[in-house]
């Protein structure tokens, strides 16, 4: 019940959002061709380098492809629904704004995740999805249904990751009064997921799959996809994605507790 | 003109002060910027794997290019530069400024070269820190390294970067939000100034065109100059086409301030 109620309150932020972004129709083509330029600077960079290898730790110039846009894929999607609210947490802290989403009878974690939208984001994740499917296309690949199922699952999966790494960095903003830069930590560390798997090693590898999944957000899809369900990394990638994500949420509120509104 | 120069040390102390402000801010920035070189470390070894070279590069040449960009971007890339100058525009406090004895674009230099003081001394450790970590798991060929060519590269390099940036921010005098328009010049900077690899592994054809424009300037000319790998004919001609650009944006930037200062409106006491 509790969770339908909060369903339907982000039905309406999303709503009011959209009304919102609507308004700035130009800001929004703008942000389209911003966000098109940076993938169009990841493919240009998979071109590059397959100008001179054939492959990469076992993957293919077009396997690479269906990676690095599940990747922007995933991104995507985040990027248009939970990082705006999110990346909006250090300014709130600072101008002790967040004092009223602390009024309101609904988690403070929800409301900040959920309070804004992009949509420009959307359109680009459709680009990345027809990227995807040129690159299977080009390697003969036709996914099966439940292969595409868990394809989905598996993003949302990623999103988790996602979630989890940008919730963990923000809260810094509890104790760190200007926290502006973590929103470049966000993107340095995410980089990590645009890696294939079997190119990590060491360390590298341990941190990036057992504490924070970023070396399986895009592998696992897109390796579904290509060759077909694994269970077991699929089944560690979800345990992973949501251990992070608890993490993430037990920082925020650890944060919260030394929040210090304005008017105290 | 004494007076304005009498007034320059005194903006550069406070653009170190507005920097310091916020220390544990600058270091997480300093400390995230050494993320891109593992990253490059991690993929580029994948790489190496089944072949010698790539292009004219081997492993320890490739990461040393990256390892030398670290050190070029924290001396001579903006940070927020962009973002406080539209937001002086914007929200009219340029007021108290254009009241001042002192031109802008110098103004405004002075608290650049301040932040990248500072910037430069917390990320001063970090690097040392990466360079130690990475030159343990492949020699870095940092013995050829050339500063006499790279010094005078990296100085155009931050004219260039500054003088950019400058253009790009004046345009707030015309556009509510110009965040779109920088970060799409961002993405150009990346990919066509050799942020995201060496231009030279670019088709020659590409390449060509790629030297031609301004973004090359900006990164991969400085680093290839400190890493010693371009010839002096190549050296000279880049120099010269970084501070010609250089030079080309700064009398830009002095025609859209001209034109943006006839168009903007201060209101308020």
């Amino acid at each position: 019940m509790r969770a339908l109620s909060l369903l339907r309150l982000w039905l309406v932020q999303i709503r009011y959002a959209l009304t919102r972004e609507l308004t700035f129709r130009a800001n929004f083509f703008a942000w389209v061709i911003v966000e098109l330029s940076w993938f169009a600077l990841q493919l240009a960079f998979v071109g590059v380098v397959y100008h001179h290898v054939e492959s990469i730790a076992g993957w293919s110039r077009h396997e690479m492809i269906v990676l690095v846009s599940t990747n922007q894929l995933v991104q995507q999607i985040f990027t248009a629904f939970l990082m705006p609210g999110l990346t909006k947490l250090p300014e709130l802290v600072r101008t002790g704004k967040l004092d009223f989403v602390l009024l309101k009878p609904v988690p403070p974690q929800f409301l900040v995740s959920t309070a804004e939208l992009e949509i420009g984001p959307l359109a680009n994740a459709g680009i990345a999805t027809l990227v995807t499917g040129m690159g299977l296309h080009a390697l003969g690949v036709v996914p099966t249904f439940p292969s595409f199922l868990a394809y989905l699952l598996l993003l949302f999966t990623g999103l988790l990751v996602h979630y989890a790494l940008l919730l963990f960095l923000v809260s810094l903003t509890f104790w760190i009064v200007q926290a502006e830069s973590v929103l470049l930590g966000y993107y340095s560390i995410f980089q990590v997921a645009r890696l294939p798997r079997e190119a990590a090693f060491g360390w590298f590898r341990v941190i990036f799959t057992f504490a924070l999944p970023l070396l399986l957000v895009a592998n696992i899809p897109a390796a579904t996809l290509i060759r077909g369900m694994e269970p077991g990394p699929m089944s560690l990638f979800l345990l992973t994605s949501v251990s992070a994500s608890l993490f993430a949420s037990l920082f925020f509120r650890l944060g919260l507790r030394r929040y210090q509104s304005a008017s105290s | 003109m004494i007076s304005t120069l009498r007034a320059l040390p005194t903006v550069f102390s406070i653009g170190l002060q507005r920097q310091l402000a916020y220390r544990w801010n600058y270091l997480l920035r300093a400390l995230f910027s050494a993320m891109p070189l593992l990253v490059s470390w991690v993929f580029w070894q994948a790489v190496f794997q089944t072949k010698e070279t790539v292009g004219a590069y081997t492993l320890p040449g490739l990461l040393t290019y990256y390892a030398v960009l670290l050190i070029v971007e924290a001396v001579s890339s903006p940070a927020d530069d962009d973002f406080q100058i539209s937001r002086e525009i914007r929200e009219g406090m340029l007021n108290p400024i254009l009241l001042r004895p002192l031109p802008y674009g110098i103004y405004r230099f002075f608290l650049f070269l301040a932040g990248r003081c500072a910037y430069f001394t917390a990320a001063f450790l970090p690097v040392v820190l990466c360079f130690f970590l990475l030159s343990r798991a492949v020699p870095l060929e940092l013995g050829s390294l050339d500063l006499a060519r790279g010094l005078p590269a990296l100085l155009g390099s931050a004219l260039l970067q500054f003088s950019l940036t400058l253009c790009l921010s004046l345009t707030s005098f015309w556009f509510l939000d110009i965040s779109a328009l920088i970060f799409l010049v961002y993405s150009l900077e990346f990919l066509a100034g050799g942020h995201v690899f060496p231009l030279d592994l670019l088709p020659p054809p590409i390449f060509a065109v790629a030297r031609l424009l301004p973004f090359a300037y900006e990164y991969w000319f400085p680093t290839a100059s400190l890493c010693g790998t371009l010839s002096h004919e190549a050296w000279q001609a880049g120099l010269c086409l970084q501070f010609g650009w250089a030079l080309g944006f700064l009398v830009l930037a002095h025609f859209i301030w001209q034109a943006g200062l006839r168009k903007y409106t201060a209101a308020g006491g």
